[in-house]
């Protein structure tokens, strides 16, 4: 068995144990009748504090504290308690007022982000290492650029050399718009290709109108059309990797500090109607 | 108008002579001492010859009392020749503080908390205000004695109480010591240090070589003095040969014939070599023993790599690499020792870079180590020969990797790294916080790149590897770069980097980086006569002074990155089979 498969069975049954646990004392609160909303608040507030924590970690990369990835385990399976506890924090009802409907909506955009987040974190990676030689994020509209130039620059030989513009016609007609482009982050999650396959499609059937230089410059041509299919992969992949969390981290630290006030608020008033 | 094209001589190795101060007075001085005197010049080449050797691969230092003259676990590149006076050679360690070296030290846990605030705002900014110079060496019973043009030298300050409780050795005019650290690259095994006033001539180890070449009288004497100083030791330290009788081991040692394969400065042909097709490679490394020929005799590898491959269609597939320590042929030879059945080698051995190996002629194993073997052992080793595998390397790579793998990690000689920095594409989000705590380590700037050669998903990122034959010390003037003394990590000395670039460019890997220093205001530090950017040398250094260990590996959230070393072949298997 996989060091990782072992380890998500421990955390989860954890987890699962942890969520089984509070869930008795939840009914053994409200059989008692007691405040098991503040109960679980409290909890709550100390798990979000908690969770936010992982990011200190990240900020102190020199002190010699608990590795990042087990923080993050404990991150993602504390997280998932976390919701468990807000849903009998919320007695599984939606909650009726307007701050706690935006309490609740914050929370669930944190829990969402945070899961989305996961979800790309191990979907995406695989997908990369097979999607060509591998590239640092910053240099790739620099890499954008020079694979426009070279096309260009091979749709130029063709002319010089066949004295045909077939070619030339083509790519402004067809490629240009195709390596110019920037792809959104959101297309890394689509597995279709279309425009890809659309494009590569449309050069191999020129291929019936050229004669052999060209033919030998159009299969250059669908070369480079997989090399920018695979940087833009690249690009949105990477893109969304790191472009989530400027989701997940600000809406947590308006969860905190909703939840601060929201905790003050009912701390004060709590039985007082 | 056009510029003039600029033409310069080509550089030739002699344009830079190793000491300033020789004269051709001076080198027929040396050539009235034993044995330089009976060396005949007719039998070196018109291109190398034995004055020019003299002349430029040497220099003549003289010690004081005390001097110390090698410090044991220093990687050197010269030998000692002894023209007068006597030295000792300290058969006992010293303590590194006593050798001059400090010990490794690590931040306190409030000292790695204050980097949080105290972190300069620029890159690389060095602090120069409080006077700091070359005085790291200045320990507690050392002190640095100006030595004329040499450089800064070492001196104990208690010779007499260090001799008295320690054992030494004496040797006097006419002997040579230092050459088996500077022929094999490896870390001097003892101190010396002057018995008195002495005058030694130093010699790198490019005119070494050329003389143990082309003078055979030089080669007997430095396999002599191998024999009579290591040699014994090294095989003792060989679980082969464990059990054998001091008469026996004697024996053994007095028949091992000592070899070297490859190019000693390898690196230098490395980066053109990694270029070419796989049959160009694997045809520049020079075969040690070849596939299906009769095992002449036990082979010991002393220091380098070689590939174990074997014959695949029209090509040679590697099975695995062999290291320090590691034998071949032992199972061919049992077999044929015990059960006269004389099988040819399962596998080609080819040297990858630079070996040093010692060859145990087949009639002396059969002689001394064959009758060692008990039968069970010989018959578990015949059944692993009839499965095709091999009992010498006690593992088999290619199994344990893959073939892609293991022929990617041999070719590009990344099996010399012990802290190879690994990283599993496919679980790395490109997050980079490894590279955020690499350079909040380390003066705001990562000392690795996150970008390398890539094989089934595993990139081998550009990060100091601290190689087990770490050739970016050859040739550095000061010394900076060194291996830390107790646990062997190739570090820089950032104080006595005088920003040469020698290590930079000697480094295959491509994996030290030279930056340009600033002060606190992020202006660069400039040479004062020529107004340019003073430059230092970095690279990876394990975060040795950190708590805790290296940054990257801590702050990768996926477990995506690792540092691993390439000996432990069980080990990197498991992260790799994960």
């Amino acid at each position: 068995m996989s060091p990782f498969l072992v380890r998500r069975i421990c955390f989860s049954a954890g987890c699962l144990a942890l969520c089984a646990a509070t869930f008795f004392l939840w009914r053994v609160w409200r059989a008692a009748l007691r405040p098991d909303a503040i109960y679980t608040g409290l909890l709550l507030l100390f798990l979000i504090f908690a969770l936010t924590l992982f990011n200190a970690r990240k900020k102190l990369p020199f002190l010699p504290l608990v590795r990042a990835s087990t923080w993050l385990q404990i991150h993602i399976y504390a997280g998932w308690f976390c919701l468990f506890v807000f849903l009998l924090h919320i007695g599984f009802r939606l909650p009726n007022g307007p701050f706690e409907m935006t309490l609740a909506l914050v929370f669930c955009i944190v829990i969402l982000s945070g899961f989305f987040g996961l979800f790309i974190s191990r979907d995406l990676p695989p997908r990369l290492a097979r999607s060509g030689e591998p590239l640092l994020y910053e240099r790739i509209p620099a890499f954008r650029l020079r694979i426009q130039r070279e096309v260009e620059e091979l749709v130029r030989q063709a002319e010089r050399d066949t004295g045909s513009s077939t070619l030339g016609n083509f790519y402004v007609q067809y490629l240009r718009a195709f390596f110019v482009h920037r792809p959104r982050a959101f297309s890394a999650l689509r597995r279709s290709g279309r425009k890809w396959h659309a494009v590569l499609a449309e050069t191999s059937a020129l291929d019936r109108y050229l004669n052999e230089r060209e033919k030998a410059i159009a299969a250059e041509l669908r070369d480079w059309i997989e090399t920018k299919h695979n940087l833009d992969f690249q690009y949105a992949s990477q893109r969304l990797l790191k472009f989530w969390l400027f989701v997940h981290i600000p809406f947590t630290y308006s969860l905190i500090l909703l939840g601060v006030v929201h905790g003050v608020v009912a701390t004060l008033y709590a039985g007082r109607w | 108008m056009d510029e003039p094209l600029t033409r310069i001589s080509r550089p030739q190795r002699w344009d830079v002579p190793f000491g300033a101060s020789m004269t051709e007075a001076e080198v027929d001085r040396l050539l009235t001492f034993a044995p330089l005197s009976s060396f005949d010049a007719a039998r070196f080449p018109p291109t190398i010859p034995l004055r020019g050797i003299l002349r430029n691969d040497t220099r003549i230092r003289r010690f004081e009392r005390g001097d110390i003259i090698v410090r044991e676990g220093d990687y050197g590149n010269s030998a000692f020749f002894i023209l007068s006076g006597n030295v000792r050679v300290l058969l006992d360690s010293l303590p590194s503080q006593q050798l001059g070296r400090r010990p490794p030290q690590k931040k306190s846990f409030l000292a790695s908390l204050a980097q949080l605030w105290s972190q300069p705002v620029y890159p690389e900014v060095r602090d120069y205000s409080g006077g700091k110079t070359m005085s790291s060496i200045d320990a507690a019973r050392v002190r640095a004695r100006d030595a004329t043009g040499e450089g800064v030298r070492i001196f104990l300050q208690d010779v007499p109480g260090v001799l008295e409780k320690n054992r030494t050795l004496q040797l006097g005019p006419g002997e040579l010591f230092g050459e088996i650290a500077s022929l094999a690259r490896t870390p001097r095994t003892a101190t010396v240090i002057a018995e008195d006033s002495a005058e030694l001539l130093e010699l790198r180890w490019q005119g070494l070589r050329d003389i143990r070449k082309y003078a055979p009288e030089w080669k007997q004497q430095i396999d002599r003095l191998y024999r009579e100083r290591s040699l014994a030791a090294h095989l003792r330290e060989t679980p082969l040969l464990k059990n054998l009788s001091d008469e026996d081991l004697r024996n053994v040692a007095e028949h091992t014939q000592f070899e070297s394969f490859g190019d000693f400065e390898w690196n230098a042909s490395y980066r053109t070599i990694r270029e070419a097709s796989a049959q160009e490679r694997l045809a520049k490394e020079p075969v040690i023993a070849r596939e299906g020929d009769y095992p002449n005799g036990l082979i010991l590898i002393r220091s380098g790599f070689a590939r174990l491959s074997r014959k695949y269609n029209h090509g040679e597939r590697t099975i695995s690499y062999l290291g320090k320590g590691d034998v071949f042929g032992l199972s061919a030879l049992l077999c044929g020792a015990q059960f006269d059945e004389r099988t040819g080698l399962q596998f080609s051995l080819r040297a990858i870079g630079y070996v040093d190996i010692l060859f145990i002629p087949t009639p002396i194993f059969e002689q001394f180590i064959a009758p060692r073997f008990s039968e069970a052992d010989v018959i578990e080793l015949r059944a692993q020969v009839e499965h095709d595998s091999e009992i010498n390397l006690g593992r088999d790579a290619e199994a344990t990797f893959g073939p892609e793998m293991i022929e990617f990690l041999v070719e590009q000689r990344y099996v010399n790294g012990t802290a190879t920095m690994l990283i599993d594409l496919d679980r790395c989000t490109r997050c980079d916080d490894c590279v955020r705590a690499c350079a909040a380590s380390h003066d705001n700037n990562p000392r690795f790149l996150r970008h390398g050669r890539v094989q089934n998903g595993i990139m081998v990122a550009n990060a100091c590897m601290h190689c087990v034959d770490p050739v970016c010390m050859i040739g550095c003037p000061t010394g900076a770069i060194h291996r830390e003394s107790l646990e062997g990590q190739v570090v820089i000395n950032d104080l006595t980097c005088v920003g040469c670039a020698t290590c930079a460019n000697s480094c295959p890997y491509d994996n030290i980086q030279m930056v340009e220093i600033r002060d606190g205001g992020g202006r660069f530090i400039l040479d004062d006569v020529m107004q340019t950017p003073i430059l230092k040398a970095t690279k990876c250094d394990l975060c040795v002074d950190q708590l805790g260990g290296p940054a990257c590996v801590r702050a990768c959230p996926h477990d995506a990155l690792t540092r691993a070393d390439m000996r432990e072949v069980d080990q990197l298997a498991r992260w790799l089979d994960r």
